[in-house]
């Protein structure tokens, strides 16, 4: 430490503010916002997760609902053209019996 | 009934902290308020300005509290506020025409070595480094610091303190021993 560096320190020594320093702040703290603590921001989080993967499973089963009831009506409209086809068949045939007969 | 019950119970734990909080933080203002002000009063030369500054420090860090995680943490962090907040103060106030160490003229009048003299010739060689370098002088001597830990503090590579710090010594000592020189001649 060069005597040069020893005046720079001595130069720049810590200073005291004013005595009411920290009642003002203190005062001033009091009057400002609370910080808000982890254990709130955790909950809300957890809540909204909550609520998203709620409201995602909702939205899968109605879409999943949906899905085999179209399934459901395309396999009936399915079943009843084929009946017609095997009904318009059966006809034919009876009438050629009916004919050979 | 049981709910007002687990209310009651529940209110004055949330005052109890909030007290412990209040009291803690007192605790801490008066620890480091020289600390705090005294950058801000050697970065700045203005006392009023110094005690806004060191002000606004603390609040922040009540606002900050639960971040904070231990004593060594805390220090860092008012250090840290303290030094960004008086070098972004000076640089959006553009508190003074700046003129660098450089262009500054030799002092009219000789200093002679008297102590108190020589403090506030010292002070007054300092405001005429730019922002970053005085940061980095005021945390070097006042605070003690490793240029390592200043470049933490500052954000910056340590090669560039240790730059700053060799350059404006050097500017200082030659207007100082200029001054001191002719003074006592």
């Amino acid at each position: 430490m060069t005597e040069f560096e020893d005046q720079l320190r001595r130069a720049l020594a810590r200073k005291e503010p004013s005595a009411d320093f920290a009642a003002r702040v203190v005062a001033r703290a009091s009057g400002t916002k609370r910080p808000i603590a982890w254990p709130n921001w955790r909950a809300w989080a957890a809540a909204g997760i909550a609520a998203s993967l709620c409201l995602g499973g909702l939205g899968l089963e109605m879409e999943h609902r949906q899905r085999t009831r179209e399934q459901g009506e395309a396999a009936r409209a399915q079943l009843i053209q084929a009946m017609h086809i095997t009904s318009s068949k059966l006809q034919k045939i009876q009438k050629k019996v009916r004919g050979a007969l | 009934m049981i709910d007002i019950l687990a209310q009651e119970a529940v209110i004055p734990r949330q005052a109890v902290a909030e007290s412990d909080r209040a009291v803690a933080f007192e605790a801490a203002v008066r620890e480091h308020q020289a600390m705090v002000f005294s950058v801000g009063y050697h970065f700045l030369q203005d006392r009023s300005l110094a005690e806004e500054i060191a002000q606004e420090v603390f609040l922040d860090l009540y606002r900050h509290w639960n971040e904070i995680q231990s004593k060594e943490h805390r220090l860092y962090w008012l250090r840290k506020v303290a030094s960004r907040r008086c070098i972004d103060q000076t640089r959006r106030r553009k508190l003074r025409n700046h003129v660098s160490l450089e262009d500054a003229p030799e002092p009219f009048t000789f200093m002679p070595a008297t102590d108190p003299l020589l403090k506030r010739f010292i002070e007054q060689l300092l405001q005429k480094l730019t922002e970053t370098p005085r940061m980095i002088v005021i945390l070097r001597y006042q605070e003690g610091l490793e240029p390592s830990e200043i470049a933490d503090l500052l954000d910056m590579p340590v090669a560039t303190v240790k730059s700053h710090l060799q350059r404006s010594l050097a500017l200082l000592r030659r207007k100082l021993s200029f001054a001191t020189r002719e003074g006592t001649s």
